[in-house]
């Protein structure tokens, strides 16, 4: 099927889905799977197709258009990809949502319209679609359990969405176009508008992708929105980010466009602030999740960390750096949502996203578990998941081009993340079950499809990532960056190899010997969790046994004045407020004449003295 | 081929490590001014706990323990040991330090799925610790990758040799090698910082639980990722070599350290961290800066 006719099906689907779950709730949910499904395989269609253009609208002089590139499919089969797996929850949690048909119409809206910023020819295109994204997930979050998360989610992707907004007004007062492939061109030849461009745009990446200081929207919305958006969120949506700052330092090639300028250990400092700032990201994020006592707001912390790693990896612009950003793109995204997943139903079954009050749900949830334990193992970057294998090539990049604060950042914030999955592991899933939760079952089959397609993924492409960087090398030609060197299952960079399906043989070994170990000796006697050593206190009650609560209590009176960007925005928030107040008592008091006198005064002016103002 | 080599790797691996493990009873003994037990005492513990009955806490409390060992035993069939490595260019820094953390993570679920809150104080303080010894080492050895443009293990030893004992980076960087062995001290939970064993604190802190079989593997694995942990510094730092100057090597460093620890007391957990980032992690900032702007102990 043609790009734009997919599209504006799709777009049609949205307001069918909302008729839909109007006749019947569970209808329209079901009708979700079937929508993202139906993109998703008409998607795939399109993996090698690059150049091809399809017209949506024309208006005058303008039209809108999308092209196809290998760049825009990798993202946008990820972000089909996650929507069409969460969309399995949605049957599930309509009932507890406040507006169930404007979310399952927004949803499938949302994932239609990322389609159309990831194909888009032009920045007018781009645009018109991104705010579409932001606008139709901004009424989504607002569904969830707090309404002011969707101001501050709507705050800082506006700060976003302008400075985008003036970059691609200003390049077309420059260049009397909006074609990126024309504006690209053109900008080879002037660095100075190049530098506004590229940070101009950039920001609108940092803003999405939840770079410091753009990551305080993350835990607030992430952790507020409804438990079946989150992960599209995490997983999904934040990855529109990456794709600008994609747009912004590849397609736009900067590493010619800045390549007599000022270098910082051999990066041009344009590209090396940007890196500084997913490398405060990826500290800030760590040590803010080890802090969380809320599983969703653990794991949005987590993502502002890892879009530290996306925007590293984009921003190195070179063989192996780049291809390790592209796939943690993919690796995040499944991790991620299948983290966020695994908690939001536990939360289904519990009522909780607390870790605190969670406890020993392996032996009633043995699935979300495994799932859960398969993500984090990707998430922490240890092999064989394909967490490993994009950390592996950001490692190699930044070993390669010697940039060692950055290293000291990823390497930070890769043992970090240790401590932060595994804190919901042992405290949501191990230890002491609560005695309320005796009677938990796991969730229905059809919720647990998406958590295992998810493991699945994550294990294939840990044993085989060299399938997936077969295509990022083929994007990077198309980018004119050298491509990374694949050799059967052999991965080549700059400080050596590595072969994914003889280590993860080598580890089936290990285990293997392990377990041969184990299973000679005498079988062992199962005893209850309560019956454990407790150093002569007699304790009988499961919640108070359970280590949940302050967890990392001594690391974090480390750093618990630290200082905090959240602090300033209140305070400026504050500042506005007030401004706000003065004007309504100078302007517009509660005496209606006073309001109209200085309605009038204003058009008076405006009338007399406007032009020349 | 290389399965064989690896697997004779974990024998004699097996074998030197557990016997040495006896010697430094021995040693530590000596500086207490006892008399210590006999060099096979390691030997024994571990048969003897193996062959004793054990208690179980459900599922992942037993597949944690395999998960341990198993990743422990995969990740020494990488190490280079002298200089017989058994899957050749795969004996990648940043592989071997990874691996090491699926047998860290074993253990740590294992440890919580027992439910002792003893156990999750233990595992706490031991991600923390992680933290704080870890990086400061992947720093120098970062700046180590970069200069000479190559991560594997043997290599970076063969390339030591090319100078002679003074080609050493325990010479040519040695601000480097006193943040690894520091930070070697840190990852063999070694007195100053045992802090997640602590006994007379927090009961043995993971390994409140075990007995028997289970005990008995988790000293399985505490002794193959001693030999990764020490062979590492022995490999990045003394140059490797082939197995005879090895193995001295690996004996001395593991005698320095058994010194320390047999005359140290303990930090407090934050107070690794805080130790950790004040002085190594600068040491090695300078150490790698001095590498990679001067090439300084690179080229000499």
């Amino acid at each position: 099927m043609a790009l734009n006719s997919l599209l504006l099906i799709g777009l049609l689907a949205a307001p069918l889905t909302y008729v839909l779950t109007k006749v019947n709730k569970k209808l329209g949910s079901y009708f979700t799977i079937f929508s993202t499904l139906f993109i998703l395989i008409f998607l795939f269609g399109y993996m090698n197709d690059t150049g091809s253009i399809f017209n949506l609208i024309s208006f005058g002089e303008f039209s809108l258009q999308l092209v196809t590139s290998n760049y825009g499919w990798y993202f946008s089969i990820i972000m089909v990809l996650t929507y069409f797996l969460v969309s399995f929850f949605n049957p599930f949690w309509v009932e507890k949502l406040i507006n169930p048909a404007s979310y399952n119409m927004l949803y499938v809206f949302s994932v239609v319209s990322t389609l159309g910023v990831f194909y888009a020819k032009d920045f007018l295109t781009l645009f018109i679609f991104w705010e579409m994204v932001v606008w139709s997930s901004l009424f989504i979050i607002p569904l969830g359990k707090s309404r002011k998360a969707s101001v501050v989610y709507y705050t800082i992707s506006t700060i976003g969405s302008f400075s985008m907004f003036f970059a691609i007004m200003y390049l077309y007062s420059m260049y009397q176009t909006f074609d990126i492939s024309v504006i690209s061109q053109n900008l080879i030849n002037s660095p100075n508008t190049a530098i506004m461009a590229y940070f101009l745009i950039i920001i609108a990446g940092l803003a999405k992708l939840g770079i410091f200081p753009f990551h305080t929207w993350l835990p607030i919305a992430h952790g507020n929105a409804p438990h079946t958006f989150s992960p599209v969120l995490s997983g999904g949506l934040v990855k529109m980010g990456g794709f600008v700052a994609l747009l912004a330092s590849a397609v736009i090639p900067t590493s010619q466009i800045f390549s007599n300028h000022i270098k910082i250990i051999g990066v041009p400092y344009e590209n090396y602030i940007v890196m500084v700032l997913g490398a405060i990201s990826i500290v800030v994020g760590t040590l803010m999740a080890i802090k969380q006592e809320d599983a969703k707001r653990l794991i949005a912390y987590s993502t502002v960390a890892n879009g530290g790693y996306i925007l590293i990896g984009i921003s190195l612009l070179d063989q192996s750096g780049f291809a390790g950003g592209m796939m943690h793109i993919f690796n995040h995204a499944m991790a991620s949502a299948a983290m966020f997943l695994t908690i939001g139903a536990v939360a289904y079954r519990t009522g909780t996203t607390k870790m605190s009050e969670l406890g020993g749900l392996i032996k009633k949830m043995p699935v979300t578990f495994a799932a859960y334990l398969i993500a984090i193992i990707s998430m922490a970057g240890i092999p064989p998941m394909s967490g490993f294998a994009s950390k592996w090539l950001i490692f190699q990049g930044l070993a390669n081009k010697g940039l060692m604060f950055m290293a000291f950042a990823a390497f930070f914030g890769s043992i970090g993340s240790f401590m932060y999955v595994f804190r919901p592991l042992a405290t949501v899933f191990l230890g002491q079950l609560s005695p309320k939760y005796n009677d938990v079952k796991e969730v229905p089959f059809l919720m647990q499809i998406p958590m295992l397609i998810m493991s699945l993924l994550t294990i294939y492409f840990g044993v085989m990532p060299s399938h997936m960087l077969t295509f990022i090398s083929k994007i990077q030609s198309s980018l004119n960056i050298t491509p990374i060197t694949i050799e059967g299952s052999k991965i080549y960079s700059f400080s050596g190899m590595w072969d994914s399906v003889i280590v993860t043989l080598v580890f089936v070994i290990g285990f293997i010997i392990a377990a041969l170990v184990f299973y000679t000796h005498k079988k062992a006697e199962p005893v209850d969790q309560m019956n454990t050593y407790t150093a002569g206190e007699f304790i009988y009650d499961p919640e108070s046994y359970h280590y949940a609560k302050n967890y990392y209590a001594p690391f974090e009176r480390l750093y618990k004045n630290h200082p905090s960007v959240e602090k300033f925005y209140d305070a400026i928030v504050l500042r506005i407020n007030e401004f706000g107040h003065l004007i309504r008592s100078w302007f517009f008091s509660s005496n209606v004449s006073t309001g109209v006198f200085w309605i009038s005064v204003i058009i008076t002016i405006a009338f007399f003295w406007g032009d020349k103002l | 081929m290389s399965y064989l080599i690896a697997f004779s790797i974990i024998i004699i691996g097996f074998l030197w490590q557990v016997s040495l493990d006896g010697v430094q009873r021995k040693v530590t003994a000596k500086v207490h001014r006892r008399v210590g037990p006999p060099w096979y005492q390691a030997f024994m513990d571990i048969f003897k706990t193996l062959s004793k009955s054990s208690i179980s806490h459900g599922f992942i409390y037993d597949f944690g323990v395999m998960m341990a060992l198993g990743g422990t035993i995969a990740t020494l069939m990488f190490l280079p040991f002298g200089n017989i490595v058994a899957f050749e260019g795969l004996d990648n820094f940043f592989v071997i330090v990874y691996l090491l953390a699926v047998g860290s993570l074993g253990m740590a679920m294992s440890a919580s799925g027992s439910g002792n809150a003893w156990a999750g104080i233990g595992i706490m303080r031991a991600l923390t610790q992680m933290l704080a010894y870890e990086v400061p080492f992947m720093i120098v050895v970062f700046g180590m990758i970069h200069a000479y443009g190559t991560s594997s293990l043997s290599e970076l030893a063969h390339v030591q040799q090319m100078n002679g004992i003074l080609g050493w980076h325990i010479f040519t960087m040695p601000l480097g090698a006193i943040v690894a062995f520091i930070s070697l001290l840190g990852m063999l939970t070694k007195v100053p910082f045992d802090t997640p064993i602590a006994p007379a604190e927090i009961a043995s802190g993971p390994m409140v639980e075990y007995g028997g079989k289970h005990f008995g593997m988790l000293i399985l694995q505490h002794e193959f990722a001693t030999l990764v942990e020490v062979g590492l510094f022995v490999n990045l730092f003394l140059g490797g070599g082939n197995l005879l100057e090895y193995l001295i090597k690996y004996f001395l460093v593991y005698t320095l350290v058994t010194l320390i620890y047999s005359v140290s007391a303990r930090f407090r957990v934050e107070n690794v961290v805080t130790y950790f980032y004040r002085v190594p992690i600068i040491l090695s900032l300078v150490q790698t800066a001095i590498v990679i702007f001067t090439g300084l102990g690179v080229n000499v």
